[in-house]
């Protein structure tokens, strides 16, 4: 595991707070929140793009962000678990490893710059 | 109507993911500005799709053209692997996304 897949999962993560943010927030203190979160997330996968190709990037940062938001509802918000999205949850879990397995780092583009 | 109002925003999160490459090659204000304005109108556009189609519906197709699309231009446009693996991962993890988000 390497600090530019770390910095993915991160953004990810925060990606689930922004998203249950924009449902939940409803004063100034959360949707202040709401806006870091977009930020650092959207930071890090900018920053995550430099050293890992964009499309396996924003592939792997939507679908944790799906699964996420699904854990998250579960366990905070009190909705049913089902067994069709938890397939789906494992299926997707089991490409973002395969990405992470298949994936060399490559130098970063925008060093020269 | 609707459906439009979708591709469209699908097309600007393409566009925005392809100025993530673009933002890391050039870094200056106006490709900062160009991602920012391409994720803006499709969030834009996927709330006015949204007014009449399905939530899980409208979220599912606009992730899968954004995802599906980015990695497409990011293949033709910047030179990223083509490789079958990888093709085949991202199509297992854009196929889940996709089909969370429309059972959900």
């Amino acid at each position: 595991m390497n600090k530019h897949w770390i910095m993915v999962f991160v953004a990810a993560f925060f990606e689930v707070l922004w998203v249950i943010g924009l449902k939940h927030a409803g004063d100034a203190l959360t949707w202040t929140g709401t806006a870091i979160a977009i930020f650092i997330s959207f930071y890090l996968l900018i920053r995550s793009g430099r050293y890992i190709p964009v499309g396996t990037v924003y592939a792997v940062f939507v679908g944790l962000g799906t699964a996420g938001t699904f854990f998250s509802e579960i366990l905070f918000f009190d909705q049913p678990f089902v067994w069709a999205k938890f397939f789906f949850v494992v299926f997707l879990l089991a490409g973002v490893v395969g990405l992470k397995l298949v994936t060399k780092d490559q130098p970063s583009e925008g060093a020269e710059a | 109507m609707a459906w439009t109002f979708l591709i469209i925003a699908g097309l600007f999160e393409m566009f925005g993911v392809a100025m993530i490459s673009q933002v890391n090659k050039k870094r200056n204000w106006v490709s900062v500005a160009l991602l920012i304005g391409g994720f803006g109108a499709s969030f834009l556009f996927l709330a006015f799709a949204m007014e009449s189609l399905p939530m899980g519906t409208a979220y599912a197709v606009w992730t899968g053209i954004g995802a599906a699309g980015g990695a497409l231009l990011g293949m033709f446009l910047f030179g990223e692997s083509k490789d079958w693996k990888r093709i085949v991962f991202i199509a297992m993890v854009l196929s889940a996304t996709v089909g969370l988000k429309l059972i959900s």
